[in-house]
């Protein structure tokens, strides 16, 4: 094996993070599309409604109240890029207007659940990888 | 690690949304979603604690400034805690980045 390839296959898992996006219900479908493209193979869409006082929707120009929520498992570098597109796309789309956050995941089981959810299907960066050879 | 925010999770009986926004938003947050859910206690835990589980949920999602977290959750225990007819049980997790404030 080369050194190069040793070296690769011994750095850490790359950490997981669940990314929660909250938008207007007919920009779900939108936003799924947007995120998965960073690499979330696993995604959840919920439907949510919002809680905001009257006067506060009024004030923000919104009329609707309904709300897909947006559950992404994404690696914590993808993570960032999606936030960041995301605070973008907050500001352009029309009616795309939504909150994002990322939670810190701790743990999975399973390998095969792990390369799945951090888009890896070589296993690529992660230390029992080197056994199977 | 120091988070600026905190998502607050908030789980109660049906119908007890309003009042756990009332609550969360005297204690300072600003707005929630609220989702259907469905409550999965086993009958057996029903026996064992005395209690009734009602099964139709709903659950809060209530994003929050790190300073003002443990407000809110000690204002939803009062609130909608399980010693009131909501039942409700909250948490709260770190939230490492936000987008769209």
């Amino acid at each position: 094996m080369d050194d190069s390839k040793a070296r690769k296959n011994h750095t850490a898992p790359v950490g997981l993070k669940l990314l929660v996006t909250i938008v207007a219900r007919q920009k779900g479908e939108f936003y799924a599309d947007l995120i998965q493209g960073f690499g979330a193979n696993m995604q959840v869409v919920l439907l949510g409604e919002g809680t905001a006082t009257t006067e506060t929707l009024q004030l923000l120009g919104l009329t609707d109240k309904d709300k897909a929520v947006i559950l992404s498992v994404l690696r914590s570098e993808k993570a960032s890029e999606a936030l960041d597109t995301l605070a973008r796309k907050f500001e352009t789309v029309r009616n795309g207007k939504g909150v994002a956050w990322t939670v810190p995941l701790d743990s999975t089981i399973g390998v095969a659940v792990y390369r799945f959810l951090s888009n890896n299907p070589e296993g690529a960066g992660t230390l029992w990888n080197t056994r199977t050879k | 690690m120091e988070h600026s925010h905190e998502m607050i999770i908030c789980i109660v009986n049906n119908g007890f949304s309003d009042a756990v926004m009332d609550a969360a938003r005297a204690a300072g947050a600003r707005g929630g979603t609220v989702m259907s859910a469905r409550g999965t206690a086993g009958k057996e835990a029903e026996k064992l604690f005395n209690i009734s589980i009602q099964p139709e949920k709903e659950l809060v999602m209530i994003l929050v400034g790190h300073e003002i977290r443990d407000g809110v959750l000690h204002a939803l225990y009062t609130a909608a805690g399980l010693g009131t007819p909501a039942q409700g049980i909250a948490f709260a997790l770190p939230v490492d980045a936000v987008a769209g404030e």
